[in-house]
């Protein structure tokens, strides 16, 4: 240490005043308390009262070692023998004579790796001029650098607050049930929806409605040009006019509500044999999964007074925009051990995801939603594409992106309802990731293996697209229906143990 | 016209725009005899003289307790603004290295800054889909944050990039994920102008860059996920004045030179392009000396000095090579120097009077970098 080798990473001008040890104290012990700072050293230079600039000479030199003890306040000097205790009313002394010190001193923080001599010569030299210049201009600068200092502290305070929140990421791709798990989770934990957000889902549902109706008719004019058996798909005569009429309401953007006279023209064509026909081999449209349930329960939607339900809501389809959070906690047996959870859907994004994957570096895991009833659907945006396999690739990609190098993934298995009515009338190896599913049983039984087929596949994909070092994050599977409250809030209270879990771990207690 | 011939007539029409594309490229290829190197080096120029004290790393700003992805600085002041991924904006004060302001986001997922001409407000945006503008000047709530002055709502993803019009504190520029570029007036809060979108010469991609013209205001660029930068006149939204291809991979980031004519890029093929403005032709490539092919370093952001004879460029790697730029050599690396970036650089930018460069990084911390010894700012 013969030789104070600065590598400059700050340089603060403080102004604090005459004899204010204790704020001195304070000071120091935040600066040095602080995250980012404590394996920096403090190099103090003190000025005694009467002299006008500070040269930084041996003299007036005090090295301050990092971290403070909190009782007592050592300062250990490089120029003096010993070690001095400061203690709240104690006064810094400088050349082992007790003064009293006006305190302009120069804060210099350096790293324990230090930088050659001709930085040290440009800091010395900026340092000599900022030292004469402080003393003029002490005023404006003060408040700068209390601001400063007061910026600091809020920036650490926030960041301690919101340590102990975890962050979970839902991912799936389109129409996954991603949005369904954050409504569940809403109603769940949350407050749930109130009176003004439950009525404006109104016009959501009303759209949805329109939406199926137009798919469906649509659906059916294509199938009968595609189809060798077409005739089945060709709607009645009566019903046809209602169906162009529909559809066109169902283009516009802004749709009439449903009324009465619309009801009936809805349910007379949905309960035309051509559009039930059409509505059970809708694998090759876009026939949304909430269809059944609106037209089943298009009466009450109908009602001029209508007020959707908190079911309702969880069935309507709306594609979220932007990015959207919910902060809940769910509570456990004892109240305290509630952890609080921040739950983020990005789905709204129909862009590249790799631009923006890298924010949500940091997690703590990752939800990802696959709907295994869609093996034997196309996507949306490609209608070429099979979505198990849009699914399959986007979890490969996911599992390898490095920025969830550490992340724990919590597979959901998601509208297993629908898989278990599907499985057993359309064979799992229509999908091509699937080719070698070979049915042994049927029934009940049937349905668990499809379900275990699945879930193997999966897990096969995990260890693939995990390099060595990652294998060891955390992966659970779970299957889901997202419609089904209860089971939704079993499944989450599983993924708070294994997080917890995951927690004590790393923390080392377990 | 059932949906199958529809899509046949769609598959032939491509496939005559592409063929077409390929005769304009061969076309452009006979035009353009020599790229910008080679002629310097025939006129008998050597690479500017960079030595390793020419710039130094002065100051570094720590403070944020996340990745560091955006940053801006006054035209005057010298003050910066730096974004991250703890839903911070910092403005510092370049000179003394404090912040001046901290202001918490209401969401946390920001991807872009930019300064106004007047120094008094900052605006950003991310993946919320809106652009938020505060005023610095503004009284703070009680714990300490400045309230959004206001929201630019409308776009339908995220937004990459923005950028206030040059001396116009009323209008800026924001490019998005919705592969559309929009002119707000911030006053109103309302779309001035949408590029791109449904007009068929917009973006086909996510749009990731932009940058306006210092010398024609009314002329700006925009760089895009599909490989394209597109030349704009904000007068005339409904199509681009011109298409500028060339790169390989998605278009990280673009800057205008400073005369204005021209403009440097940086994509993710790993290569720096040069392009000139009017004639749409390549000018020059600027492509890594070392050439390993497992993972070649994305080209994250690109600045140019002030007389343009140098251009950094921030990789993903860590490295910020310093381009000779009618040379097209690298005359230094600040990733090697003493108190370089441990992190990929994310944004980098020339201060107003081009004495100093900001450099912020994966690492957390912003640096700046300063002529210094007996350069002359060039």
């Amino acid at each position: 240490m013969s030789k104070i080798k600065v590598g400059i990473n700050l340089l603060k001008v403080i102004n604090c005043g005459m004899l204010c040890n204790v704020k001195l104290l304070h000071f120091l012990n935040f600066i040095l308390c602080s995250r980012s700072l404590l394996s920096l050293r403090l190099l103090l230079l003190l000025k005694p009262q009467g002299s006008d600039s500070i040269r930084p000479k041996r003299e007036n030199t005090i090295l301050i070692c990092a971290p403070l003890d909190r009782k007592r306040r050592r300062i250990h000097s490089t120029r003096f023998q010993g070690v001095y205790t400061l203690r709240a009313r104690e006064r810094i002394p400088s050349n082992k004579t007790e003064t009293t010190f006006n305190l302009d001193f120069l804060i210099w923080f350096y790293r324990e790796n230090f930088s050659t001599m001709p930085a040290l010569c440009y800091l010395l030299e900026g340092m000599g001029s900022s030292c004469s210049r402080s003393h003029s201009v002490n005023e404006a600068n003060t408040e700068e650098n209390l601001k400063a200092v007061e910026i600091d502290r809020r920036i650490l305070q926030e960041t301690k607050a919101e340590q102990h929140i975890h962050r979970l990421l839902l991912l799936g791709a389109g129409e996954s049930g991603k949005s369904t798990i954050f409504k569940q989770i809403k109603l769940l934990f949350h407050t749930g929806f109130s009176e003004a957000e439950l009525r404006s889902y109104t016009s959501v549902v009303h759209a949805n409605v329109y939406q199926t109706i137009k798919i469906l008719y649509d659906g059916s004019k294509e199938l009968t040009q595609i189809e060798s058996d077409s005739s089945k798909y060709v709607v009645s005569p009566d019903n046809k006019e209602k169906g162009e009429r529909l559809s066109e309401l169902g283009s516009r953007l802004d749709h009439p509500f449903v009324t009465k006279e619309i009801t009936q023209d809805i349910m007379n064509l949905w309960q035309d044999a051509a559009i039930q026909e059409t509505f059970s081999h809708g694998n090759m449209l876009q026939i949304p999964d909430c269809a059944q349930y609106f037209m089943d329960n298009l009466d009450r939607l109908s009602q001029p007074d209508y007020v959707p339900t908190k079911e309702d809501v969880l069935y309507a389809r709306v594609r979220t925009s932007g990015v959207v959070e919910i902060q809940f906690s769910p509570v456990g047996e004892s109240k305290k051990s509630g952890e609080v959870y921040k739950l983020y859907d990005v789905g709204g994004q129909r862009n590249e995801r790799r631009k923006w994957i890298h924010l949500f570096e940091g997690v703590t895991a990752v939800i990802f939603c696959a709907a295994i009833s869609e093996y034997d659907q196309t996507l949306f945006e490609d209608e070429t594409k099979n979505r198990m396999m849009e699914t399959k690739e986007l979890f490969d990609w996911v599992l390898k992106q490095k920025c969830f190098e550490k992340t724990s993934f919590m597979l959901f298995l998601n509208k297993f309802d629908i898989f278990e009515k599907k499985v057993q009338k359309i064979p799992l190896s229509v999908c091509d990731w699937f080719k070698d599913y070979h049915p042994t049983t049927s029934g009940k039984q049937e349905v668990e293996h499809a379900y275990e087929f699945v879930k193997k596949k999966f897990e096969e994909l995990y260890f693939q697209s995990s390099k060595p070092d990652r294998v060891d994050r955390v992966f659970k599977i779970y299957r889901t229906t997202a419609l089904d409250q209860k089971l939704v809030k079993k499944t989450f209270k599983l993924v708070d143990e294994t997080l917890r879990r995951r927690n004590l771990m790393e923390a080392g207690l377990l | 016209m059932s949906v199958a011939e529809l899509k046949e007539k769609h598959a032939a029409a491509t496939a005559t725009v592409n063929s077409l594309r390929e005769r304009l490229k061969q076309r452009r290829q006979l035009l353009l005899d020599t790229d910008v190197a080679t002629y310097t080096k025939n006129q008998g120029r050597s690479p500017v003289n960079f030595s390793a004290t020419d710039l130094v790393c002065c100051r570094t700003l720590q403070g944020h307790t996340g990745k560091v992805y955006a940053l801006d600085w006054t035209p005057e002041k010298n003050w910066i603004v730096s974004a991250s991924q703890d839903g911070r904006l910092i403005v510092w004060n370049a000179l003394t290295s404090q912040k001046t302001h901290a202001i918490k986001l209401q969401c946390p997922w920001v991807m872009t800054c930019a300064f106004a001409p007047n120094g008094q407000s900052v605006a950003c945006g991310g993946l919320d889909s809106a652009c938020s503008v505060y005023t610095l000047s503004s009284q703070s709530d009680r714990d300490g944050n400045i309230p959004v002055s206001r929201i630019l709502t409308g776009h339908k993803g995220y937004i990459s990039c923005c950028q206030y019009v040059p001396d116009q504190e009323t209008r800026l520029i924001t490019s998005s994920g919705d592969q559309t570029c929009v002119l707000w007036d911030v006053t109103t809060g309302q779309r001035i102008s949408i590029f791109g979108g449904e007009f068929p010469s917009g973006h086909t991609a996510d749009v990731l860059s932009l940058s306006i013209s210092s010398t024609n205001p009314n002329m700006f660029v925009s760089g895009s996920c599909d490989s394209t930068v597109r030349l704009w006149d904000l007068r005339i939204a409904s199509r681009a004045v011109r298409t500028y291809h060339g790169h390989d991979g998605d278009v990280n980031a673009v800057r205008f030179f400073p005369d204005g004519l021209r403009f440097g890029s940086g994509s993710d093929d790993g290569t720096c392009r040069l392009f000139d403005m009017r004639t749409g032709h390549q000018l020059q490539v600027y492509a890594r000396p070392d050439r390993n092919d497992d993972e070649i370093p994305t080209v994250t952001s690109v600045a140019f000095s002030i007389s343009g004879r140098l251009m950094f460029a921030g990789y993903s790697n860590g490295d910020c090579y310093v381009w000779d730029t009618l040379i097209a050599e690298v005359v230094q690396n600040l990733g090697t120097l003493q108190n370089s970036h441990e992190g990929r650089i994310s944004c980098l930018g020339l201060s107003g009077d081009g004495s100093a460069l900001c450099t912020g990084s994966y690492d957390k911390n912003l640096k700046i970098w300063a002529f210094g010894g007996q350069r002359k700012v060039i």
